[in-house]
């Protein structure tokens, strides 16, 4: 077995235990929080008694031993199956409600897709501007034009991600009227006015412009100093003497050596851009996974526990995915790093908002 | 020259590092001591509702506006106005305007605002040290199981989005806790927020300390603290601390800044301090509404000085707080040459 395939399975191994100790460890929180789930059971009766509570746990189905239902739900969760939320379809006053809860999983895959539209547009409008911006100050390192896209980047970084989307919003929707509300569209739904990939990007272009303003810092920051430790090399005097132009001295020989660092950051950078999606998606009306799990959470008095564990299971295996995708895309990059580990970088000052 | 003489001289030459301390220190003053002083000179406080400045039917005056200095209205008109205020009514000054529908002075908000956040935030920072400390340093000088255990623990909560523990716990919160407070000083529910943010990134000093440790313990200088009989406890306290405050002081700005934003985050998720309460997220949580209700752009009822003048003091704190950790790290390196 070579040493970067003995890497990637060490990763997945890896990364499975590390969604089964999340997965663990929010069984037993939330457990231990007080809820009272026959309440979702009995929504119109005024006081629980001792039978309602009996009948609806039996109902819910979770009057069984709490070992039986960890191991029923982690097989469940294999098969990407959640089973049904607490919550039930409407009931008349007095009378229990039906004893079908909503099926998580189809709606989690609707919120996941929502999500994931935000995550990679928000990626790709990232590096389309983070690349020649970095690469116009990286070559004018001091100057005043170096300073001002600095500046500029670094005022996104440190405003919160909903005042940002809230300002944006204001401007090109509010004032300016250039862009929809805010709410997703579907790749396809048959919904005239709200289908296709055009509906589907005009909706999230502001999304993507305020996810792309608060992490353009620090990919800008980052570009720009690689940019500017690569130019005074010597293959970049040999390139420039073979006769390549500007552009294909910047492209092909200057901006691959920012690569590994730009691929740290985001994978650094995926559970603070969820955090930034709680914001984001709010802001603009997204029904995502990162809002609805702060809705689902904050409610007081009653938790909806099987909806919150697919959420927060969901979370997690998404960051733990994008950092197993990083760490593959390392090891082919250079296999050197998949024996010694991938570099280290501070973090961002944005670490702290998720 | 001594590495603290070094570092001071390395601050004042720094002109960027010097500009930010002088902003920093600026905010905390302007934040502590302004707006007891404001109070004192306009007349009125952050609390005094002045419904000359905006009530239901008006909106809130911008800034620099002159209202009658009344806590009353003197009734209403069969219009739906305010009857005119008895004459001799004293006047007085509104610097940035007035805020939401019940008319407090913004200016004064944005100070006090300035002390709860910076309350929150550093209070969060001192307890994340607190705990961060005596575990970095379990993990990375003691060692073994002690640091396999640690290591766990924080790899745990790192991978975990943090925000959503942070509401998970705020609802959950014990009222009591919530209810600590001395008045103005210290409002209530500012602790419990310190502690739910202390609490929640604890892991990231830990870490840090965690890792200088590890470098250190292999140096000349424990092994000779050590080899002259020094206790554990002695080399840790005598000898390696003083190492760690460097990385501390570079940790602690950006930690302030981070919690400035954390607060407004928690502020919009609505589980942050009282609304009432002036922080600088309350004040742009009352204008733009929580997470649940994102209010939405009216020109009509417009009020951009609600949202600008605490957006600049958040701007201009995070920015010079993070510029001044870069200035720090700088300084503090004795291996930087400049």
């Amino acid at each position: 077995m070579s040493d970067t395939l003995r890497f990637l399975v060490r990763r997945v191994v890896a990364g499975l235990l590390t969604v089964l100790a999340m997965v663990t460890v929010t069984f037993v929180i939330f457990w231990a929080t007080p809820t009272q789930p026959a309440r979702f059971v009995y929504p119109s009766v005024q006081t629980l008694t001792a039978w309602h509570i009996q009948h609806g746990d039996h109902i819910l189905r979770i009057d069984r031993p709490k070992t039986d239902q960890y191991l029923d739900y982690v097989t469940h969760l294999f098969r990407w199956d959640f089973g049904d939320s607490w919550a039930r379809g409407f009931a008349l006053p007095g009378e229990s409600a039906g004893s079908k809860g909503f099926p998580i999983t189809e709606q989690l895959d609707a919120q996941l897709r929502v999500t994931l539209s935000l995550l990679l547009g928000g990626a790709a409008v990232v590096l389309l501007l983070s690349v020649p911006l970095g690469a116009f100050a990286g070559s004018r390192v001091g100057t005043i034009s170096d300073r001002t896209v600095s500046l500029v980047a670094l005022i996104g970084v440190c405003s919160h991600p909903m005042v940002l989307s809230i300002l944006v919003r204001s401007l090109f929707h509010g004032r300016l009227h250039w862009t929809p509300p805010g709410g997703y569209c579907p790749l396809s739904n048959g919904r005239p006015g709200c289908d296709g990939p055009a509906d589907w990007a005009t909706h999230l272009a502001l999304p993507w412009l305020t996810f792309a303003l608060l992490f353009l810092a620090l990919y800008v920051r980052m570009i720009r100093v690689s940019v500017a430790e690569t130019l005074p090399q010597d293959f970049v005097r040999t390139a420039r003497a073979k006769g390549a132009s500007n552009l294909r001295v910047m492209a092909r020989h200057v901006l691959p050596n920012a690569g590994l660092r730009v691929l740290t950051m985001i994978g650094m950078e995926i559970g603070t851009a969820l955090g930034v999606c709680i914001y984001v998606e709010a802001a603009f009306g997204l029904p995502g996974l990162a809002s609805r799990a702060v809705f689902a959470m904050s409610g007081s008095t009653n938790l909806d526990l099987p909806v919150i564990m697919a959420l927060v299971f969901v979370i997690s295996t998404i960051v733990v995915v994008g950092n197993f995708a990083v760490d593959t895309l390392y090891a082919v990059l250079d296999p050197r790093l998949a024996l010694g580990g991938r570099p280290r970088t501070g973090k961002s000052a944005a670490g702290g908002v998720i | 020259m001594a590495p603290w003489r070094l570092t001071i001289a390395r601050i004042r030459n720094d002109r960027w590092t010097m500009g930010s301390l002088i902003v920093v220190a600026t905010v905390i003053v302007l934040s502590f001591a302004g707006g007891p002083i404001a109070s004192r000179i306009l007349g009125h406080n952050g609390y005094d509702q002045l419904p000359y400045a905006a009530n239901i039917t008006q909106k809130p005056v911008g800034p620099l506006s002159v209202v009658p200095a009344l806590n009353y209205s003197a009734g209403m008109l069969a219009s739906g106005e305010l009857a005119p205020p008895p004459k001799g009514t004293p006047k007085t000054l509104l610097v940035f305007g007035a805020d939401g529908p019940v008319g407090r002075d913004e200016f004064i908000r944005v100070l006090d605002g300035g002390k709860t956040s910076l309350e929150i935030a550093i209070g969060g920072a001192l307890i994340a040290l607190l705990i961060g400390l005596p575990l970095g340093a379990v993990g990375g000088y003691v060692g073994g199981i002690s640091d396999a255990i640690v290591s766990r623990i924080t790899d745990t909560i790192m991978a975990f989005p943090l925000m959503l523990f942070l509401v998970f716990a705020s609802v959950q919160l014990d009222a009591h806790i919530r209810g600590i407070g001395i008045s103005w000083w210290l409002p209530d529910g500012v602790v419990a927020e310190a502690l739910l943010i202390g609490v929640f990134t604890s892991f990231y000093p830990t870490r840090l300390i965690r890792a200088q440790l590890f470098q250190l313990r292999e140096a000349e200088f424990v092994e000779a603290a050590e080899m002259v009989g020094a206790s554990r406890w002695r080399t840790l306290r005598s000898h390696l601390l003083p190492h760690l405050v460097p990385t501390i002081l570079v940790w602690a700005a950006v930690a302030v800044a981070t919690n400035i934003l954390l607060e407004i985050g928690l502020s919009f998720i609505g589980a942050g301090v009282q609304v009432s309460t002036a922080t600088w997220g309350s004040l742009l949580s009352t204008t733009w509404g929580t997470l649940f209700q994102p209010q939405t752009y009216n020109s009509q009822q417009f009020t951009p000085w609600q949202t600008i003048f605490p957006t600049v003091a958040v701007l201009v704190s995070v920015v010079s707080l993070n510029q001044l950790s870069e200035g720090l790290r700088q300084a503090l390196d004795p291996f930087t040459r400049r």
